[in-house]
This record gives C-alpha cells, sequence and structure tokens, in this order.
C-alpha cells in the first residue's frame, strides 16, 4: 500500500513536471534556443500569483490567466526584440544571451521580494481514496497541469498557428517558402513558452513555496524532463514528466527526500549515455 | 511580343561574400513553361531562391507583374503570386499530406476557394486523396513530389517554379509528373518555371529554354531551337 501511495504522489508530482517542462521543451525543439530564463520566469509568476492573492485576495485560478496572458507578452517582446538578433548564432550564443537575462530577472526578483519562502495556502485538506491521501491542492495542480498541456497539445496540432510552429521546426526555410512569417514564429513560441512557465508558476504557488532559490531546481528539472520524454513534443514532456516524478518519488521513499534530485539528474546522465534520443524515442513535434 | 510575366534584369547574388550569380538577365512570357537547365552547381537553386526571397540580391531588379520584387521578405513575394516548390521536395515531417497541402494556402483567407483548389489537386493527384491523412514524408519520391507540388497549388500561384521536378525518380514517373504540369499550365494557365538537370525531360515539357553555366545565362531560346544546337547536343543531352 506505501508503493501505491509514492506512485500516485509521483504521478500527480510528474503532472506538475510536465507542465513545468513543456515550454522549456518547445522553445528548444522550435528555436534551438536553450532558454536559461525558463526556472526564474515560473518563479516570477509565482510572485506574481502569490502576491495576487495575498495582496488582493485574488484566488490563483483567477489570476493564473493574466500571469499567463502577460509572461507571454513579455516572451513575445524579448524573443522578437533581443533573441531573434542572435538566433542565426550557434547555441551557445543564445545560451549566453538567455543566461544573462536570466541573471537580470534572478536579481530583480531576490532584491525586489527577497528570498523568503511564500505560499499560497488555500488549506483544502486531503482526498482520502481508499487508504490513499492526496492532498486537494496538489489534485488542484495537477489537473490544471494536465488541462494546460493537453490545451497546448490542441493549439499545436489543430490551429493554423500551430501547424506553423510545426513547420517551423521541421524546415524553417521551407516554412518561408509558404508565407509563414518565421522570426515571428519564433516570437510566439517563446511566447507560449513563456506563457507555460507562468503558469506553472502560478499552479506551484498553491503547492510549493515560491522562492528565486528553487529556480535553478526548476531549470533543471526541466532539462532532465526533456532528456528523458525528447525535445519539442508534448507528449514525450508528458512522458518524461512522470517518469521522473514516480522515479524521484520512489528515490524518496528509499534513499530520502534531499536525494531524490540527485537520483532524477542520475538518470538523465545515465540516459544520455544510453538513449540520448529520449526514452520515449519521441523524435516528434506536437 | 507581350509583356513577360517575370523579368530579371542583371541580377547578382549569392551567400555572404560567396557570389554565385552573375548579371543573371532572363524574361519568362505569361501562360508558358520555362526551363532553366544547367550542370550542378551552375546556380539554378540559388536563382530561384533569390527570386523567392530566400536568398538576397546584392544588385539588379526582378519584375514581376509590373513590380520590382527584389528583396521583398518571402511571405510577401509568395502573396504576389510567385511560388517556389524547392529541390528534393521539403515536405513538413510529422503533418498528414493534408495538412502539409493546406499549409501551402497559410496566407489565404479566401476559404471556399482554398476548398476548390484543394479538391482540384485531389482530382489532378488521386494517390494524395487516398493518403490524405498519413504523414507526407512517408509517401514515395514520386508522390512527395506530387505532394511538393499540390501543395504549390495550394498557394495560388501565377507563376509555379519547380526546382528539379525529376531528382531521384523512376523515368516512368516523371512522365507522369510532365504530363500533370502540360495539364496544370492548360487547365490554369498559371506559368511554369521548371529547373532541371535532367535535360531531356526539360525540353519536353518546356517551350522556352535558359541555360546557366556558372551563374551566367549562356544561351537562351526556344527548346526546339537549343535542342538543335550541337554544342548543346553535345554538352547536354549526350549526342
Ligand atoms: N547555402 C549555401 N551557402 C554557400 N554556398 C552555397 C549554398 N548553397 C549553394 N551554394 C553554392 O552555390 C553554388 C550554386 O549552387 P546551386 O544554386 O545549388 O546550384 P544548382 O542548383 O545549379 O545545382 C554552388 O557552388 C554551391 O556550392
Ligand atoms: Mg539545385
Amino acid at each position: 500500500m506505501v508503493y501505491v501511495q509514492t506512485l500516485v504522489n509521483g504521478i500527480v508530482l510528474g503532472a506538475l513536471y510536465a507542465c513545468l517542462a513543456v515550454g522549456f521543451s518547445l522553445v528548444w525543439g522550435v528555436l534551438n534556443v536553450i532558454n536559461m530564463l525558463h526556472g526564474s520566469v515560473i518563479i516570477f509568476g509565482g510572485y506574481l500569483t502569490f502576491f495576487a492573492w495575498h495582496s488582493y485576495g485574488i484566488h490563483p485560478l483567477f489570476a493564473l490567466p493574466v500571469v499567463a496572458a502577460f509572461m507571454f507578452l513579455i516572451g513575445y517582446v524579448t524573443q522578437l526584440l533581443m533573441i531573434n538578433r542572435v538566433i542565426d548564432q550557434p547555441v551557445l550564443t543564445t545560451l549566453t544571451l538567455t543566461f544573462g537575462l536570466d541573471l537580470i530577472l534572478y536579481n530583480f526578483m531576490t532584491v525586489y521580494y527577497t528570498a523568503t519562502p511564500r505560499r499560497v495556502t488555500l488549506d483544502l485538506g486531503a482526498l482520502d481514496l481508499f487508504g490513499i491521501a492526496v492532498p486537494v491542492d496538489r489534485v488542484f495542480g495537477m489537473v490544471l497541469a494536465l488541462a494546460l498541456t493537453g490545451l497546448l497539445y490542441l493549439v499545436l496540432r489543430r490551429s493554423r498557428i500551430g501547424r506553423a510552429i510545426v513547420a517551423v521546426r521541421m524546415d524553417s526555410a521551407a516554412a518561408a517558402l509558404m508565407g509563414i512569417k518565421v522570426d515571428r514564429i519564433y516570437a510566439i513560441t517563446f511566447g507560449i513558452g513563456a506563457l507555460m512557465a507562468g503558469a506553472t508558476g502560478a499552479i506551484f504557488a498553491m503547492v510549493y513555496p515560491v522562492t528565486t532559490n528553487l529556480s535553478g531546481t526548476y531549470l533543471g528539472k526541466a532539462f532532465v524532463v526533456c532528456v528523458i520524454g525528447g525535445l519539442g513534443s508534448v507528449p514525450g514532456a508528458l512522458a518524461g514528466g512522470i517518469v521522473l516524478g514516480i522515479v524521484e518519488s520512489f528515490a524518496g521513499q528509499f534513499f530520502g527526500p534531499q536525494h531524490a534530485l540527485t537520483v532524477g539528474f542520475l538518470l538523465m546522465l545515465i540516459l544520455l549515455v544510453v538513449k540520448p534520443t529520449g526514452l520515449t524515442g519521441i523524435k516528434g513535434y506536437e | 511580343m507581350a509583356e513577360p510575366l517575370l523579368s530579371i534584369e542583371n541580377l547578382s547574388a549569392g551567400y555572404g561574400d560567396i557570389r554565385v550569380l552573375w548579371d543573371i538577365s532572363l524574361a519568362v512570357q505569361a501562360g508558358e513553361i520555362t526551363c532553366i537547365v544547367g550542370s550542378n552547381g551552375a546556380g539554378k537553386s540559388t536563382l530561384l531562391r533569390t527570386i523567392s526571397g530566400l536568398v538576397p540580391a546584392n544588385s539588379g531588379r526582378i519584375m514581376f507583374d509590373g513590380a520590382n520584387i527584389a528583396n521583398m521578405p518571402p511571405d510577401r513575394i509568395l502573396a504576389t503570386g510567385i511560388v517556389h516548390v524547392p529541390e528534393g521536395r521539403r515536405l513538413f515531417r510529422g503533418l498528414s499530406v493534408r495538412d502539409n497541402l493546406l499549409l501551402g494556402a497559410y496566407l489565404r483567407k479566401d476559404d471556399t476557394a482554398v476548398k476548390r483548389d484543394l479538391d482540384y489537386v485531389f482530382t489532378l493527384f488521386p494517390i494524395l486523396q487516398e493518403r490524405w491523412k498519413q504523414d507526407a514524408t512517408t509517401l514515395s519520391g514520386g508522390e512527395q513530389q506530387m505532394c511538393a507540388i499540390g501543395r504549390g497549388i495550394m498557394s495560388k500561384p501565377k507563376l509555379l517554379m519547380i526546382d528539379e521536378l525529376s531528382l531521384g525518380l523512376a523515368p516512368r514517373l516523371v512522365e507522369r509528373l510532365g504530363e500533370a504540369l502540360l495539364e496544370i499550365n492548360r487547365t490554369t494557365g498559371i506559368t511554369i518555371l521548371l529547373v532541371e538537370q535532367d535535360v531531356i525531360t526539360a525540353f519536353e515539357i518546356a517551350r522556352h529554354g535558359l541555360i546557366i553555366e556558372t551563374g551566367r545565362v549562356s544561351k537562351t531560346g526556344t527548346t526546339e531551337a537549343l535542342s538543335g544546337d550541337p554544342a548543346i547536343r553535345q554538352a547536354y543531352l549526350g549526342v
């Protein structure tokens, strides 16, 4: 029974990880940019959500769409005005640029908000399912995370913009011949990455403490999920997230929670050596 | 003679410091099929890329339908009616045949006409209708070329430029595709600019021809006259 509990915890955690990583994965897959900003944008979204709740009593559920839209805008403009200028340079150049932007955002938040952990406490209690306890706020977070990830999948599969993003991912020159403005699609994609990060921040604010100390951890998790699930694919991120969630959950059980993160990274290293295309082998596009 | 649909005047272009096209001048008459032939590396693909805006022009003019389109962004050039079917088909992996075709119509807002053009492509190449759900890059080479041409038609071209129609295809398929081009030209009046390494095929399909050698136009004329030219017969037709 204790293993079932661990498994359930892992799946709930995994859904959150999928949502955390899917935007990072999309940006990496489509733009070939390793977005070092991702973790800090999650924290930023968390802060905005926390202060909306703390100062104005706005429920995170209502803050989430506003935070997400705001992050989209920031992401869109950042890509259009800055990253697009160096998008044709080697990946190290764009990585350095996003790393620099991350330092700015990170330090701004640390100075402005201080590193004191904060959290939205909804006090929703726990569900009891046949002896397995699941905190309601986590289930709520999981449902939101899955809904957002699913929505992104649909947008990419079904919409005109989604088809354009996939086309740019597969062959940007051929996409330009379709009349697709590639730099706009880059900006929209980066905007979507930031949107998902902001939304993740809003969800995490209900479940985890919000503190800049965690931005590197979140970035690392996004990295691991991509390596497990493959790049630029929503199903891949979902699979990668769930696998990581379950692995961490069991690792916490057996070796203690302080080692859960290490085990996640070890898994990534092993995979990089054994199966560099990712566990799922999905080279996908969705 | 009527005003040509496309006329290029003293065009030079290349990649960075590498110049590939030197002082190219040519004209393509409306409603006709014209071919550009030349050996590997002559600059044929670069010429098409410069016309469609993927490669910047260093100097010269590209007049299309009365306006200079040189160095316009690709989406605006496409909107004027120049469509480029690139070498190697370049279909989008992971997308169905239908989604690939619809990407050709990405800029279009005339939904009913798009639907009609999709039906036209499906009557032209029925195999695409049978396979509409399939990942386009899993089609056979000939079917992929059909899909690439169909995607081009979905962009509603006035001028359809096709780079290496026959590349890697069996002669029977090349013949089938050549017939399709003739039919497209006859029934829709779309002007076609065909780039080919296979000179015999090109001369069979096109009425006018241009020969490009190391980035320069070396000869022009009707394909009938060109195939009678002893120098060309020796260099390109192997007789
Ligand atoms: N992307 C590129 N960057 C630099 N040089 C290129 C590029 N593409 C083609 N070239 C060069 O331009 C010349 C013409 O190539 P291309 O236009 O592809 O010829 P063709 O289509 O007639 O075979 C060749 O010398 C080729 O090496
Ligand atoms: Mg070529």
